[in-house]
């Protein structure tokens, strides 16, 4: 008897210690209770403390393309923050494109499934934000007017702050950061890049097979296209209302004809495409392809001090300007932690972790804040971040295109995935 | 009458049992089968319907999916039961046989996402190869501009999967020829002045068939449906059927889900039509007249296929090697930019760094797979143990263990995803224990069970006469004879484990996220750095794996019969 309950007291005493292991070791089931709000700069009111109240506690699922190192290591510190700062728990779910959360979304939506949703954050923009907007599937107008930090932005001079790709946000998601298409290419072996969309054409067919571009559904990929479309189109402001076949339809023929002269002289003879901007730097870096593009404006210099591109890149945009937008931050309509997800927003969008964004070591996405608006101190520190080699400056970055409407952008989609993505 | 009313309620527990175990292929393929006919009440889509199955040929590039698939799912199993013969026999009567399982196990244990990166890093046009070979043979200062990798017609998918189904087989085909007198018939044939070729095909390959048959089946249906794989080595414009399924499934469109459903059982269709190639195959090279023309006409000294089909079957496995030292390289290198063969400078930090960023991911994987291997076992010696008490003998029962096998992974998968969504269900950590373990069972069974079934009964017997229960026979007795197996078992069971790509994407939701499933996310960012060091790891932790069970072997095995 005696040999038997000792056995028994062996093996609870065994299972606990796996079990211990197991809660120490795992994150996900940590219980971790440090909660001190250090919060001095901002005089709180008291909805806001009630939000905070709330939220102390929670744990949030941060669904945010997970395609680049650095920014999920900006995501993990700034998670690592609000653990300490709000105790709340962010779990940064890596997805790698954001319409599959919008479509997860919305069936959940159409399953009545309207509270406790899987997504209680979301990174997006663009004909993502277009059509949650459309299908009711974002949280309440104007939400992010209520947080202590949105006071350092300046909608006024900046009304690109509350209009994703032309359509008004209605304050329904918050500006996380800008970015504006840009080019680089290897000084070394190319003087003149090539300019316009007119020079890049002739650029790609005397240099059979050293250019390419992400491959469309991708961000940038469409981003590039929608870039050629813009400038080789006569009448721009046509762009900015939406898409209607009949009227519409013709007006992409220049960009169609662009992409038939061009497309067999891509790299690989545009039977393969690299699948995102990333794979684009390991192509320049490995000098397959001469010129490469990304949103983020300090992405070649990122590249250059993490030691993946040559220190002879530089960057370029187009003469007559290239597209620029901002990416915002939202929550949908069925999270059931929505004051968690505001808490962390808020501190997504202060002065520090801006500005630990906007650093070229770190991320390089520049600061949605309004220098005017932040306390001194802080704008002598954003004044003397230094931008990095490969970074245009902002005099260089002056020429913005703005977003066609969201409507365009399935249209060119799925068109040149008719055309040129699903061969013979 | 007690003893008969035990035995039919162990009966309803077994039978309960298997329902339970069997219930997610079933709801799984349901979950297919109803949208692909456009019923889902949920998205509006409240009749069945045939409409989706009219507009499949609308798809743009649908059809080369198709052939694709087909393609590709055929080839690489044929060329790698092909290859893997061609080694076999070649060193079947050498020393070297002995150590071949020693030196195929960790490549066995690789995950077919770390084969596929290899390739790349090797055979791209700045991989490897081409930087060993650059400036000074190829005159090449800069890449080339060809496309070796990934190709338009998928030879780079079937490279690898050749690669990775290599190995495979040789370790299935070794351990069948453990279970007949192989040597003797090959001594047999060797005297009738045949050479290792003619003997391996006429006498032992016949034997040895039967006995790897199911394995080919299951290799089958896995490369033909294969996800992680073709991300990587498969062309884009347009992809793989599977590929295609999941970027359907992806979408923002509500229709899409239909259409995924619906190619989702397109994809049952086809390995349906690759298995019946296979079994006409079968019949032609069955027939006896076929047999008569090839002991005629094989010839029975053929140089040429004993040495240069064999040296190209090395050079294979030599190219895997090959492939995953160069990832190993990429994960310490720095500044390594074409054609440099070698890194300018080393570094720790990219390892430091993804091991601090990733310890809770390398965490979650090794501790789901450790649950899941041992409940594996234990449900399959519960199993065999009360299917033996009860004197069930029927090999049709242990069919329905292979069968999510034999359904592509993404067909049941988005079935059983699209039914836990519409129940709600929200523990994704057990429901991804649950279906792991469906995948790792089968492979278990195939090392477990012959070796529990295989035990003397002389000894169950014996025990059973001193007075030993059931259950003291099976711990005392039966368990220390088979302890090797079982610990082997256990470790594969961990390793498939750890190399599901399709069931964590699904079930985990990216909730709960493997390293297999981030080597896949770093492998489409195409940052080789990171790459290669996820593929460290891939590496390392299998192998760690199979060491810690050699030396547990050693330490436990106290007899052999």
């Amino acid at each position: 008897m005696q040999n038997i309950k000792s056995k028994r007291n062996f093996y609870k005493s065994f299972f606990n210690f796996f079990f211990l292991i197991f809660i120490y070791c795992n994150p996900t089931f940590a219980l971790e209770n440090k909660s001190q709000s250090i919060e001095n700069n901002i005089k709180i009111n008291d909805n806001w403390r009630t939000v905070l109240n709330k939220a102390s506690g929670e744990t949030i699922f941060f669904h945010a393309w997970g395609g680049a190192k650095n920014i999920n290591s900006y995501i993990k510190w700034a998670s690592k923050e609000v653990m300490q700062r709000y105790n709340i728990k962010v779990n940064h779910v890596k997805i790698s494109d954001t319409s599959n959360v919008v479509a997860r979304i919305l069936s959940e939506k159409t399953a009545g499934k309207h509270e406790n949703g899987a997504v209680d954050l979301i990174w997006i923009n663009g004909e993502n934000f277009s059509f949650m907007q459309k299908h009711k599937l974002l949280f309440k107008d104007n939400w992010i007017m209520n947080l202590p930090e949105t006071n350092n932005m300046d909608f006024t001079s900046n009304p690109s702050l509350l209009n994703d790709f032309g359509v008004p946000t209605n304050g329904m998601e918050m500006p996380w950061g800008v970015s504006q298409l840009n080019f680089y290419y290897d000084s070394k072996y190319l003087k003149y890049p090539p300019k316009s969309a007119i020079e890049l054409k002739k650029y790609i067919i005397n240099n059979k097979g050293r250019f390419t571009f992400p491959q469309p559904p991708d961000f940038v990929g469409t981003s590039f296209l929608k870039q050629v479309l813009i400038e080789l189109i006569e009448d721009k402001s046509i762009l900015k209302s939406t898409y209607v076949k009949d009227r519409h339809e013709d007006l992409l023929t220049p960009l169609w004809a662009w992409l038939n002269d061009v497309t067999p002289f891509l790299w690989r003879k545009g039977i393969n495409y690299p699948t995102n901007y990333m794979s684009l730097t390991q192509l320049v870096a490995d000098r397959e392809i001469d010129i490469g593009m990304a949103f983020n404006i300090a992405h070649a210099s990122n590249a250059i001090s993490e030691g993946r591109l040559p220190k002879t890149i530089r960057g370029y945009i187009h003469k007559k300007g290239t597209l620029a937008n901002v990416h915002f931050l939202s929550i949908p309509y069925n999270s059931s932690k929505k004051a968690a997800s505001q808490v962390f927003i808020n501190f997504l969008i202060s002065p520090e972790a801006q500005i630990r964004k906007q650093n070229k070591d770190i991320w390089g996405d520049p600061s949605v804040l309004s220098m005017n608006k932040m306390l001194p101190e802080w704008k002598n520190k954003f004044k003397n971040l230094s931008k990095g080699i490969a970074t245009l400056s902002n005099e260089e970055l002056q020429l913005k295109l703005e977003e066609p409407h969201p409507s365009w952008v399935k249209v060119i989609e799925s068109k040149w995935i008719e055309k040129f993505g699903s061969s013979k | 009458m007690k003893i008969k009313y035990y035995n039919r309620l162990l009966k309803f527990i077994l039978c309960l049992f298997a329902l339970i175990i069997l219930s997610p292929t079933f709801i799984g393929f349901l979950g297919v089968l109803f949208p692909a006919f456009g019923y889902f009440p949920a998205l509006g889509g409240n009749y069945f319907s045939l409409n989706f199955f009219n507009d499949l040929f609308l798809i743009p590039g649908i059809k080369k999916s198709l052939l694709l698939s087909l393609f590709t799912g055929f080839f690489s199993t044929l060329l790698a039961l092909f290859f893997s013969q061609l080694i076999l026999l070649y060193i079947f009567n050498t020393k070297i046989f002995y150590y071949l399982k020693i030196i195929i196990s960790p490549l066995v244990a690789l995950p077919h996402i770390t084969m596929a990166v290899g390739l790349l890093f090797l055979l791209s046009p700045s991989g490897f190869i081409v930087r060993a070979l650059s400036p000074r043979l190829t005159g090449y200062d800069r890449p080339p501009d060809f496309y070796l990798i990934p190709d338009e017609f998928g030879l780079s998918l079937i490279l690898g999967l050749v690669l990775k189904e290599i190995p495979f087989f040789l370790l299935t085909s070794i351990s069948a020829l453990e279970q007949f007198p192989a040597k003797k018939l090959f001594n047999v044939g060797k005297s009738l002045q045949h050479s290792n070729f003619s003997t391996w095909c006429l006498i032992i390959f016949p034997n040895l068939y039967n006995k790897i048959r199911l394995v080919i089946f299951i290799v089958i249906a896995f490369t033909s449906s294969v996800i992680d794989m073709a991300l990587v080595l498969s062309p884009s414009t347009p992809s793989t059927l599977s590929i295609r399924i999941l970027q359907f499934y992806q979408s923002t469109e509500i229709n899409s889900i239909f259409i995924a459903s619906n190619l989702a059982l397109v994809q049952v269709i086809i390995i349906i039509i690759l298995m019946l190639i296979w079994k006409l195959i079968e019949m032609i090279i069955k027939n006896d007249y076929f047999f008569l023309f090839s002991i005629k006409f094989l010839p029975r000294k053929n140089y040429f296929l004993e040495k240069y089909l064999f040296s190209l079957a090395v050079f294979l496995i030599f190219l895997s090697i090959l492939g995953i030292i160069n990832s190993f390289f990429w994960g310490i290198g720095n500044n390594w930019y074409f054609p440099n063969v070698y890194p300018e400078t080393y570094t720790l930090n990219h390892i430091i760094s993804f091991f601090n960023e990733n310890k809770a991911i390398i965490f979650n994987s090794l501790s789901i797979a450790l649950i899941v291997s041992i409940l594996s076992i234990f449900i399959i010696i519960i199993w065999i143990e009360s299917c033996d008490y009860l004197s069930i003998n029927k090999p049709y029962l242990e069919f329905l263990i292979f069968i999510p096998l034999f359904i592509p992974q993404i067909s049941l998968l988005i079935g059983l995803q699209t039914f836990l969504i519409k129940v709600g269900f929200q523990n994704y950590l057990a429901s991804l224990i649950f279906i792991e373990i469906l995948y790792v069972i089968p492979y278990c069974l195939i090392l477990l069970g012959p070796a529990l079934r295989g035990i003397n009964k002389d000894f169950v017997s014996i025990g059973a006469s001193l007075g030993k229960t059931r259950i003291q026979i099976l711990f005392l007795i039966k368990i220390p004879l088979i302890v090797s197996t079982l610990l082997t078992s256990f470790a594969i069971g961990i390793i498939i484990s750890l190399s599901l790509y399709t069931p964590v994407y699904f079930i985990g939701a990216g909730r709960i996220t493997t390293l297999t499933v981030e080597t896949l996310n770093l492998a489409t960012s195409g940052l080789r750095e990171d790459l290669g060091v996820a593929t460290v790891f891939q590496i390392i932790i299998p192998i760690f794996i199979l060491l810690i069970v050699a030396y547990l072997n050693k330490k436990f095995t106290k007899w052999i019969f």
